[in-house]
């Protein structure tokens, strides 16, 4: 009986910041989204703005974009951290000194990565900047386009270089508490190398790579500040098209920008239902 | 392992690139440049001036007493290291000795921001105590703010300062074409310029047809910030008034007979030159410190700004070579006058209008206006003034790259009304950049 009463008590704080601020905040831009703003006088409910919304061409040449950016960062950091972490759970000279490096900018915010890949990769950046010392280019144009570019290849690399540690560390962490008494049982069952990551270790990290992978998707989908900082003017990534609208000096175009965000963290909400079925469905599987 | 070695490395050298890349950001902080001694504004309110609501019956020197002590928020565009060390160093100082006000300085990238802030406490319910105390507003923001009953007033004809104003110049009275009222009192004034490197380009064009002409001759170097950016939706307006033969079809009142009419011809102008442009077009500098970046790297050959001393201070502080000069267009700018407003929630009200007081005195307009600390065209009119204040404003010294206050004043051409930026900014979006 203690227990029962203790528990919600414990996590009453966090609930009370996660309802208020969350579903409070939620709540509002759903109000606003469907056309109530009495602060200039609008008070009718209705589903205008996201008609509006979806007849605009260019909010889907912007899910299309952030589609693209959210599934090849994922993809592609999910890849390297898998890497990364088989790598770094052996035992080597200098491992612990490379695990700290590898975790380094887990801490770093995403703006400084923008900030960074816009000085490394842009037309006059380091990168272009030392080609050109090279002879290799003849002025700034000449240099790839690598940022605010249609294929969004600078946001992406700045995903997948934050993305990766995050990923990794978790792998990281799941793999040493796995040890390797699995993969010494299955070595002395005569598997191979490739036996054993394809059929121990892979269903084992299943659920860990299914859930990292995920946090970031859904991260990837929703964040704005790296498109914004990285991306082509149009079209944009959904967020930061919802930003403009948001920021629009009309007051009237705000329940557009409201309706984009909760159309945003519906298809969020969506994806990671149906993902964590994925992952129940693959724990599941693992175990058998 | 020396694979290991070799990736450990290539990590080390990315950091270590990216501290390094984050050093450089930091811009020097010049200390703002000593002012000739001013002697200081009248001490009390012009005669004749209602006092603000809720003083009723009290003078300016009541309205200081109750500002002692008070902490002001001022939010302001936060986009010039020049601008922000004027006001966190010179008026932040100023007002703390002269006044014992604190000024607490709030940078934002753009104005809806601090808007929206001020909307959400009204929604709230905070109609006393907001967090904003004074605002640095112009244009379309006042006119929103306005609109939304977001400002107080009327209280800027109570500011001793403010008798050095021309109460007969509609460009100070009228906020783009929106009678100010005493709702917000003036801060200085902009005029718009065209920036270039006379190692790069010799000889300016002058004329919109020129500029068009040079675009196409020269692939890839020129952009502009795209609308709704500030100086890049008044480059646009520019290439307006020349495709409608002038800005006076668009003045006034928003027509839409007459934008159906008139503005085809500009975008399809822009549209024109799109493929000259800087990548092509497919894309434009999300805002004008991405277009300072592309100008300084010798990515573009061109900047703009809607300071006309701006690029003299680039050059001061190393960002832009020696040899930048700025030029008019012969058929001329816009020019407009900004404004500091006070949010109608602020609690510290006193203490906004002893620091918009501050602002506006002969002595910060003429700080201001000095090349180092800002370089701002003052707000006040030099002529109602006594002949020693005069001189003084006649004796600021000039920047090879900074134009002649006469040759501005010969060149000026009206803002137009707010409905007709936003306008021309959504066209622009879905004529220009969508297509």
């Amino acid at each position: 009986m203690k227990d029962r009463l203790r528990i919600p008590l414990l996590l009453a704080p966090a609930l009370v910041v996660v309802v208020v601020f969350f579903v409070g905040g939620l709540a509002l831009a759903l109000l606003q989204s469907l056309g109530y703003m009495p602060i200039i006088g609008r008070y009718e409910v209705s589903l205008d703005a996201y008609r509006a919304v979806l007849r605009r061409p260019d909010f889907y040449q912007s899910l299309l974009l952030t589609a693209w950016i959210a599934g090849v960062s994922t993809a592609v950091s999910t890849i390297l951290a898998l890497l990364c972490a088989l790598a770094l759970r052996r035992a080597f000279r200098g491992r612990r000194i490379a695990t700290f490096i590898f975790q380094l900018n887990v801490p770093i915010p995403h703006v400084v990565g923008a900030v960074g890949v816009l000085f490394l990769f842009s037309q006059s950046g380091f990168l272009a900047r030392l080609a050109y010392a090279g002879g290799l280019i003849r002025e700034p144009a000449d240099f790839p386009a690598l940022v605010f570019d249609p294929l969004a290849l600078g946001i992406i690399f700045e995903y997948v270089w934050k993305a990766t540690c995050f990923i990794g560390v978790i792998l990281l962490a799941v793999l040493l508490s796995l040890g390797e008494s699995y993969e010494d049982a299955a070595r002395t069952l005569g598997a191979g190398r490739w036996q054993r990551f394809r059929f121990v270790i892979l269903p084992l990290l299943l659920p860990g790579i299914l859930s990292s992978s995920i946090l970031v998707f859904a991260f990837t989908f929703g964040a704005f500040e790296v498109p914004l900082l990285l991306g082509q003017r149009f079209p944009s990534a959904l967020p930061v098209l919802a930003y403009r609208s948001y920021t629009d000096v009309d007051l009237n175009a705000r329940p557009e920008a409201m309706a984009m965000s909760v159309i945003i963290a519906l298809i969020i909400t969506i994806l990671v239902l149906g993902y964590m079925r994925t992952a129940r469905w693959a724990a599941g599987s693992g175990q058998s | 392992m020396k694979k290991k070695a070799a990736a450990l490395s290539v990590y080390v050298f990315f950091l270590v690139v990216l501290t390094a890349c984050s050093l450089g950001v930091e811009t020097t902080v010049n200390p703002p440049t000593a002012v000739p001694a001013a002697p200081s504004a009248a001490l009390s309110a012009p005669p004749n001036a209602a006092p603000p609501p809720g003083y009723e019956g009290q003078t300016w020197a009541d309205m200081v007493a109750a500002a002692r002590g008070q902490e002001v928020n001022f939010y302001m565009w936060g986009g010039s290291d020049l601008i922000n060390n004027w006001v966190t160093g010179y008026v932040a100082q100023s007002v703390a000795d002269q006044y014992g006000v604190t000024l607490n300085v709030v940078p934002v990238a753009d104005a809806p921001e601090y808007i929206n802030k001020v909307l959400g406490e009204k929604e709230a319910g905070r109609d006393s105590d907001g967090s904003v105390d004074l605002v640095w507003i112009n244009g379309e923001n006042f006119r929103t703010m306005r609109q939304g009953d977001l400002l107080y007033g009327r209280w800027a004809q109570f500011l001793p300062s403010s008798i050095y104003v021309n109460a007969n110049d509609p460009s100070v009275t009228n906020d783009f074409g929106f009678p100010v009222e005493g709702y917000e009192s003036p801060y200085g004034k902009a005029q718009f310029v065209m920036i270039y490197d006379s190692a790069r380009v010799a000889e300016p064009p002058r004329t919109i047809d020129d500029l068009l002409a040079w675009i196409r001759a020269n692939p890839g170097k020129f952009t502009y910030p795209a609308p709704p950016d500030f100086t890049g939706s008044a480059f646009v307006r520019h290439v307006c008034y020349w495709a409608a033969g002038g800005y006076e079809p668009l003045l006034g009142a928003f027509d839409q007979a007459v934008f159906d009419e008139k503005l085809p011809a500009c975008y399809a102008a822009l549209n024109d030159i799109e493929p000259f442009l800087w990548r092509e077009g497919q894309t434009y500098p999300e805002n004008r410190t991405r277009q300072q970046d592309l100008f300084a790297n010798g990515e573009v050959y061109f900047d703009m700004a809607y300071n006309p001393a701006e690029a003299a201070s680039l050059v001061a502080n190393g960002r832009y070579p020696d040899t930048t000069r700025t030029f008019v267009f012969d058929t001329g700018t816009i020019a407009n006058t900004h404004y500091v407003a006070i949010p109608y929630n602020s609690p510290h009200k006193a203490a906004a209008m002893v620091v918009a007081n501050f602002l506006l005195s002969p002595e910060a307009q003429l700080s201001k206006a000095l090349p180092d600390n800002w370089g701002d065209l003052p707000a006040l009119d030099p002529a109602l003034m006594p002949a020693e204040l005069q001189g003084q404003f006649a004796a600021i010294p000039r920047d090879p790259a900074t134009l002649s206050t006469e040759e501005l004043a010969a060149h000026r051409l009206p803002e137009l009304q707010a409905p007709w930026l936003t306008a021309i900014e959504q066209g622009w979006e879905t004529e220009v950049l969508q297509k």
